[in-house]
C-alpha cells in the first residue's frame, strides 16, 4: 500500500509552520498515526508540513504547572523522572500507548490531534483537565478536553490551526493516579479504560470506550447511558479497578 | 572423530544451518530479489462489491503510461481438483473477473507501472462500471459449491439402540492464515516459456497451477522458490494475481513483479476454517459409543481452488476422531457464499473435527455425568491398524498414553469463586499426514561433499537442517558434509505436515541405496499411504467474572508424531502452532458483514498474539513409529493449531459450566455466558 | 539530502512519498529490512534511527535526513548466537525486526524479567515460532554477561 503523491516541506520555525498549513497542506508530527493513513490512501493531502524541525515545539517544562510541547516524542514522555513524580498517570498512560518503536517517534501532541477514542493520552490528559494552546498565523487560543475532542477522529481545530503545547494543572496535594484498560493484545488500541485520580477531598475520572470522546466525570462514573450491557460492566471493572490501584 | 561417533544423526537437536544467512540479513525473499531490467510492477484494481456485474472497464487519461488488462486479454482459470466422492460445483477461479465479480476484493484488473506506487497511482483512473447485485453471506441460503457423504456401520441401528443420544451444535468462524511475508511472484519471459520465482510452499503445485492458467505444457514454466517467510497453507497453488502478472509477463515478454501487500493478504488471500456442524454421538448405558452423525456445512466462498475441497473432506473423515466407534455418517455440504474462497490454512480441516468431536465428546460426559477422561477411556482405539467406519486407517498411535502425559502436564484445576472461574479441558485429536510421493537423489562429489537433492519446498519449518540429518546418519558422515538442495524432482508438496515422512524417506533411501550399491549418485521414489498422527492437548484457563478476560493458566501439548528426526526443530512447531492455535482460539476471525464486506482487513482490527500473550507451555512427545515408512514418522507442523482450540474449548465449556460458547472466545461472549443461565447438571 | 547507515554516509533525494524501509531496501540495496504489513504493527521494518527502535515503515526517507540509521546489516549482537542455538527463528521474516528491537533493550539494561522482555517483543509478530524461544535466548544473553562480567 504506498501513499499518493505529496509534496512535502520541512519548515523550521513556527510561523513558517503556521504560514503553511491549510485545508490540503497537513502538518506530519511522529507520522504514527498519519502515514498509516497515507499507506491505505484514507488520507490524501497535497502537502505535507512536517513539524519535526520546528524549533521550540519539543520541550517538557514544570513550574506550577506541566507545559509539554506538541512534538515532545511519547518516549521522552515516559522518560521523564519530573512526570512520573510530579503527574504519574501521564507516565502511567504513556506506557501503555503502542509498543516503544511507536513511542520513539509518536508525539504527544500528535496523538492527541489525531483524537483517535481508543487512544490512552487524550483520556490522560481529559482527567487532568490539560489545556490546549493553539496558534495559527492570525492568532492563539486555548481549549479545554472537552472543547477539543469533537467526535471519533475529530477535534476542534481548524485546518490552519496547529496545537503547539498541553499544559497541565498541577495535581492536588497527595493525589494518587492509575490507568487501567484492556486490549485484545499488549499494545494493540484499548477496547475501554479509565484514569482515576483520587485525592483527599478531590476524584477526577476519565473513561476510555464509553462514547466518541474520552468522558470526564466524577465517581460513580456515569455508565447507566451505555447501552451494550458488556461495555457498562466492563467500564464499571475498569474503574473499580483503577481506584483499587490508585488507592 | 571415532568410528563411534558416526551415525546417530536421527533423533538429535541440531541447531540449523538455514540461520546464519537469516541472521546476518542476508535472507533473499521474493520482494528482494535484485530486479531485472525493464521490470515492471504490478498492482490490481479489486471489485468493492461482494457481488456484481461488470458491465464495461474503461482506463481514463490519468492513467498515463501505464497498461492495464482485464480477462478479455488473460483469460484463464487456475485449476481445481476434488478428492475421491466429493462432488462440486463448476466454480473455478478465473485469473481476472469475467463479466462478474463474486467476492470483494477479486482482481478485475492488472496494472502495471514503473514502481509500485506508480501501479497504484495508475489503478485509480481505471473506472470499471459495476451493477451490484445482492451478495449471499449467510452459509445456510447460498447455493452448493460441494457435496460429500461416508457412511460405514449401521448407523440407524445404533441410534435406534442408543441409551443416549448427545446432540450438539458447533461453529468455528473463518481465519486468515497472516503469514508475515505476504504472497508474491517474480515472472520472466524466457525461452518458449517462464522463468518465474514464487513466494510458495513447493514448486510441483505452482507449476501445475501456473501452466494450467496459461495453457502451457509445465516444462514450460520453470519455477524457483527464494526465501519463504511462511505460508501456513496460503501460498499451496498460486494466487489468481501470480497467474495474471506470469501471463502479462509472457505477452509482453518482459519481467513482472507483484508483490502482495498485507492489505490485499487480508483481502484476497484464501481463508481457513468456516465450518459449522451439528454432531450426535450415540451412546450405550456404559459410556460406549456407538455411533456418530455430523452434518457440515462448510462456508467456502465464490470459488474453488485445487485445494479447497480439501479441508471439509478431510473433516468429515475425521469424525471418529481417536475412538473406537463401530458406525458414522457425515454429510459435507460446501455453500458458495460470496466471500473470498476457502483452502487450506494451519490445520486444514483437522482442527474442526478435533473441536467438533471433542467438545461434544465432553458434553455427553456431562450429560451422563461422567468424568471426561474416564468416557474417553471407555472408548479408544487401543489396536492399530484400526479402520474406521468412513474408510481411512490409522496406522499406529498410544491414545492412552497422550492423554495420560497431557493431564500430568497440565495440573488439572476446577475452582469458582467471586473473582473468576477456573476450568480444565483436554482434547485428543487424530491427523493425517504424509501420503502421495516424493522424489530423491543423493550424490557423492569428488570432492567429499554429499549433495542431496529433495522434492520438498521449505517455509520456514528447517528442511534443510533435518534432511542432512536423516543423509549423514544413513551414509555415517557428519551433517557439515552433506548439502541439501530443492527442486528440480517430482513431487507433490510441502502441505499437511507431510515432509519428514514423504520427503525424509524419499531422502532416506537414496542416500541407502548408494550405500549399498554404491557408484556415485542413487535416486529414489518413496510413495505411501496416509499416516496418522495424534496427541492430547491440555488446558487449565481461568476467566475474570468482571470483565470475561481469559487467561491461559497452563498448556500441555503431547503429540505423537511418530519417530522424530530433530527434536529442537520438532519442539519449535509444537510451540509455534500452539500459540497460533491460541489466537485462532481467542481471537481471531475473519468476519464478513452482510454486504459481504471484510471489516477485519488490517492488524489493527484483526489481532495475532505477541509474545505477551504465549502462554506457560508444557510439551512432550511420544512416538509410536509408523509402520508405513522407512523413517517410522507422521507429521508435527500443525499438532498445536489442531488441539489448542480443542482443548480451550473444552477448558471453557469447564469453566463455564457446561454453558455453550462458539470460538473466538472473546472477552465479550465469555462474560455474557457467565451472566447467562448455567445448563444441566455441573 | 545525507544520512547515515551503518556507519556509511548515503546521499540520496527520495520522493516524498517513499519510506525510510523502502528506501533502504530498494536504493541501497539493503534487503536485510522487510516490509510486513505498512501499518505500524508487525515490526518487521524495525530499524534503529538514532540508536532508538524505530518502524521503518512509518518513517519518511526524506526525514532520516542528517540521522543515524542502522539495521540488521550492521548488528553485531550477542542475540544473533543466542537466536541460533534456541532455535527462535523459522521463517525468519520477522527475524531482522525482532533483533533490531531487542537490541536496544538488551543494551539498556543488565537483567530482565520474562514479563519484560514479553513486553519487549510485543512490538514485533511472528507466526513461527510462538516467541518462548526468544524469550529464553534474551535470558542467555543477560545471563552470559553477567557471567562474563564476574571477577574471577
Amino acid at each position: 500500500m504506498k501513499p499518493a503523491k505529496f509534496d512535502y516541506i520541512a519548515p523550521e520555525t513556527l510561523d513558517e509552520a503556521l504560514a503553511l498549513i491549510g485545508e490540503d497542506s497537513r502538518p506530519l508530527a511522529g507520522g504514527q498515526s498519519l502515514v498509516p493513513m497515507l499507506n491505505f490512501r484514507l488520507a490524501q493531502p497535497a502537502r505535507l508540513v512536517d513539524l519535526e524541525r520546528v524549533e521550540g515545539l519539543s520541550y517538557i517544562e514544570a513550574g506550577s504547572t506541566l507545559r509539554i510541547g506538541a512534538m515532545t516524542r511519547q518516549a521522552a514522555l515516559e522518560r521523564s523522572a519530573l512526570v512520573a513524580e510530579r503527574w504519574p498517570l501521564l507516565h502511567q498512560a504513556v506506557r501503555l500507548v503502542g509498543h516503544a518503536q511507536i513511542r520513539s517517534r509518536g508525539t504527544v501532541g500528535g496523538s492527541v490531534a489525531h483524537a483517535d477514542p481508543k487512544a490512552e493520552l487524550p483520556v490522560a490528559l481529559t482527567a487532568l483537565d490539560a489545556r490546549f494552546h493553539v496558534r495559527s498565523a492570525s492568532g492563539a487560543r486555548t481549549l479545554s478536553a472537552g472543547q477539543l475532542f469533537r467526535g471519533v477522529l475529530t477535534t476542534a481545530l481548524e485546518p490552519d490551526e496547529l496545537l503547539v503545547e498541553i499544559e497541565v494543572p498541577a495535581l492536588p496535594p497527595r493525589a494518587r493516579t492509575a490507568f487501567v484498560e484492556q486490549a485484545r493484545t499488549l499494545g494493540d488500541f484499548a477496547l475501554a479504560g479509565a484514569a482515576v485520580v483520587l485525592a483527599p477531598g478531590y476524584q477526577a475520572v476519565a473513561l476510555l470506550g464509553a462514547a466518541a470522546v474520552p468522558v470526564r466525570a466524577h465517581l460513580p462514573a456515569p455508565l447507566d447511558e451505555i447501552d451494550d450491557p458488556y461495555r457498562r460492566a466492563l467500564l464499571a471493572a475498569l474503574v473499580d479497578r483503577a481506584i483499587a490501584q490508585a488507592s | 572423530m571415532t568410528d563411534d561417533d558416526r551415525g546417530g544423526w536421527i533423533g538429535r537437536a541440531v541447531a540449523r544451518r538455514e540461520d546464519a544467512r537469516i541472521l546476518a540479513g542476508e535472507s533473499c525473499y521474493l520482494d528482494d530479489l535484485p530486479e531485472p531490467e525493464g521490470l515492471l510492477h504490478a498492482a490490481f484494481v479489486r471489485s468493492p462489491f461482494a457481488r456484481a456485474e461488470i458491465r464495461g472497464v474503461s482506463v481514463l487519461p490519468g492513467a498515463g503510461t501505464a497498461l492495464v488488462f482485464t480477462a478479455a486479454d488473460l483469460p484463464g482459470f487456475l485449476p481445481v481438483r476434488s478428492p475421491p466422492g466429493v462432488v462440486t460445483a463448476q466454480a473455478p477461479h478465473p485469473v481476472l473477473a469475467p463479466g462478474e465479480v463474486r467476492y470483494t476484493g477479486q482482481a478485475v484488473a492488472l496494472v502495471l507501472a514503473a514502481s509500485r506506487a506508480l501501479a497504484e497511482d495508475a489503478a485509480e483512473f481505471v473506472d470499471v462500471d459495476y451493477e451490484p447485485l445482492e451478495a449471499v453471506v449467510d452459509p445456510a441460503r447460498a447455493p452448493e459449491l460441494l457435496r460429500f457423504e461416508r457412511s460405514g456401520g449401521d448407523v440407524d441401528g445404533a441410534f435406534a439402540a442408543a441409551a443416549h443420544v448427545t446432540r450438539a451444535r458447533h461453529a468455528i468462524p473463518r481465519v486468515v492464515a497472516a503469514p508475515m511475508e505476504p504472497r508474491g511472484i517474480l515472472a520472466r519471459p524466457e525461452g518458449d516459456g517462464l522463468s518465474v520465482w514464487i513466494s510458495a510452499q513447493d514448486t510441483a503445485r505452482s507449476v501445475a497451477g501456473l501452466a494450467h492458467a496459461l495453457g502451457l505444457e509445465p516444462e514450460r514454466v520453470r519455477v524457483a522458490l527464494p526465501d519463504v517467510g511462511g505460508a501456513f497453507g496460503s501460498k499451496g497453488t498460486p494466487a489468481p494475481e501470480a497467474a495474471a502478472a506470469a501471463a502479462a509477463a509472457l505477452r509482453l515478454g518482459r519481467p513482472v513483479k507483484w508483490a502482495e501487500d498485507r492489505y490485499e493478504n487480508f483481502l484476497a488471500a484464501y481463508q481457513g476454517r468456516g465450518m459449522q456442524a451439528d454432531v450426535e454421538l450415540a451412546l450405550d448405558a456404559g459410556g460406549r459409543m456407538l455411533a456418530v452423525r455430523a452434518r457440515i456445512l462448510a462456508d467456502m466462498g465464490a470459488y474453488l481452488y485445487v485445494h479447497s475441497a480439501a479441508p471439509p473432506h478431510t473433516c468429515a473423515m475425521l469424525m471418529c476422531g481417536a475412538y473406537d466407534i463401530p458406525a458414522a455418517r457425515v454429510t459435507v455440504t460446501g455453500a458458495r457464499t460470496d466471500k473470498v474462497p476457502t483452502g487450506p490454512c494451519r490445520g486444514a480441516g483437522r482442527p474442526e473435527a478435533a473441536a467438533f468431536l471433542e467438545l461434544t465428546v465432553d458434553q455427553a460426559a456431562r450429560e451422563l455425568g461422567l468424568d471426561p477422561l474416564e468416557l474417553r477411556r471407555r472408548n479408544l482405539v487401543r489396536a492399530f491398524p484400526h479402520a474406521t467406519p468412513l474408510g481411512w486407517s490409522y496406522d499406529s498411535g498410544d491414545y492412552e498414553r497422550c492423554i495420560d502425559r497431557a493431564v500430568a502436564l497440565v495440573g488439572p484445576e476446577r475452582r469458582s469463586d467471586a473473582e473468576c472461574v477456573v476450568g480444565t479441558g483436554v482434547a485428543l485429536y487424530v491427523e493425517r499426514a504424509g501420503g502421495q510421493f516424493e522424489e530423491a537423489r543423493v550424490a557423492l562429489e569428488p570432492d567429499g561433499r554429499v549433495i542431496a537433492t529433495s522434492s520438498a519446498g521449505p517455509h520456514g519449518q528447517g528442511h534443510e537442517t533435518m534432511l542432512a540429518q536423516i543423509v549423514a546418519d544413513t551414509l555415517g558422515v557428519e551433517p557439515e558434509r552433506v548439502e541439501v538442495r530443492f527442486g528440480g524432482l517430482a513431487g507433490t508438496g510441502t502441505f499437511a505436515s507431510r515432509t519428514t515422512a514423504m520427503a525424509g524417506s524419499a531422502v532416506l533411501l537414496a542416500a541407502q541405496r548408494l550405500e549399498r550399491e554404491g557408484g556415485t549418485e542413487a535416486h529414489a521414489r518413496f510413495e505411501s499411504d496416509l499416516v496418522f498422527g495424534s496427541g492430547a492437548y491440555a488446558a487449565v484457563v481461568e476467566i475474570e467474572r468482571a470483565t470475561g478476560v481469559l487467561r491461559v493458566v497452563r498448556l500441555a501439548a503431547v503429540d505423537d508424531a511418530g519417530r522424530i528426526v530433530n527434536p529442537l526443530l520438532a519442539e519449535g512447531q509444537v510451540v509455534g502452532a500452539s500459540v497460533h492455535g491460541l489466537g485462532v482460539a481467542l481471537m481471531e476471525e475473519a468476519v464478513h458483514d452482510e454486504a459481504g464486506q471484510l471489516t477485519t482487513a488490517s492488524f489493527l482490527d484483526y489481532s495475532l498474539l505477541t509474545a505477551a500473550e504465549a502462554p506457560d507451555l508444557r510439551s512432550a512427545f511420544v512416538q509410536s513409529p509408523s509402520p508405513l515408512n522407512p523413517l517410522g514418522a507422521k507429521g508435527i507442523g500443525e499438532g498445536g493449531t489442531i488441539g489448542v482450540p480443542a482443548a480451550v474449548g473444552n477448558a471453557v465449556l469447564d469453566a463455564l459450566g457446561g454453558r455453550h460458547v462458539d470460538p473466538p472466545y472473546t472477552p465479550a461472549k465469555l462474560w455474557r455466558a457467565l451472566a447467562s443461565p448455567a445448563v444441566g447438571p455441573s | 539530502m545525507r544520512f547515515e547507515v551503518n556507519g556509511r554516509v548515503y546521499e540520496g533525494d527520495p520522493e516524498a512519498r517513499t519510506s525510510l524501509a523502502d528506501f533502504l531496501r530498494h536504493e541501497l540495496g539493503l534487503t536485510g529490512t522487510k516490509v510486513g504489513c505498512e501499518h505500524g504493527v508487525c515490526g518487521a521494518c524495525t530499524v534503529q534511527v538514532d540508536g532508538e527502535p524505530v518502524r521503518s515503515c512509518l518513517m519518511l526517507a526524506v526525514q532520516a535526513r542528517g540521522r543515524s540509521v542502522r539495521t540488521i546489516e550492521g548488528l553485531a549482537s550477542p542475540l544473533q548466537e543466542a537466536f541460533h542455538e534456541a532455535h527462535a527463528l523459522q521463517c525468519g521474516f520477522c527475524t531482522a525486526g525482532v533483533l533490531m528491537s531487542l537490541d536496544a533493550f538488551v543494551r539498556e539494561r543488565e537483567s530482565a524479567t520474562d514479563e519484560e522482555i514479553r513486553e519487549a517483543l510485543a512490538g514485533t509478530l511472528c507466526r513461527c515460532t510462538g516467541y518462548l524461544s526468544m524469550i529464553d535466548a534474551v535470558q542467555a544473553v543477560m545471563a552470559g554477561r553477567r557471567e562474563a562480567a564476574r571477577p574471577d
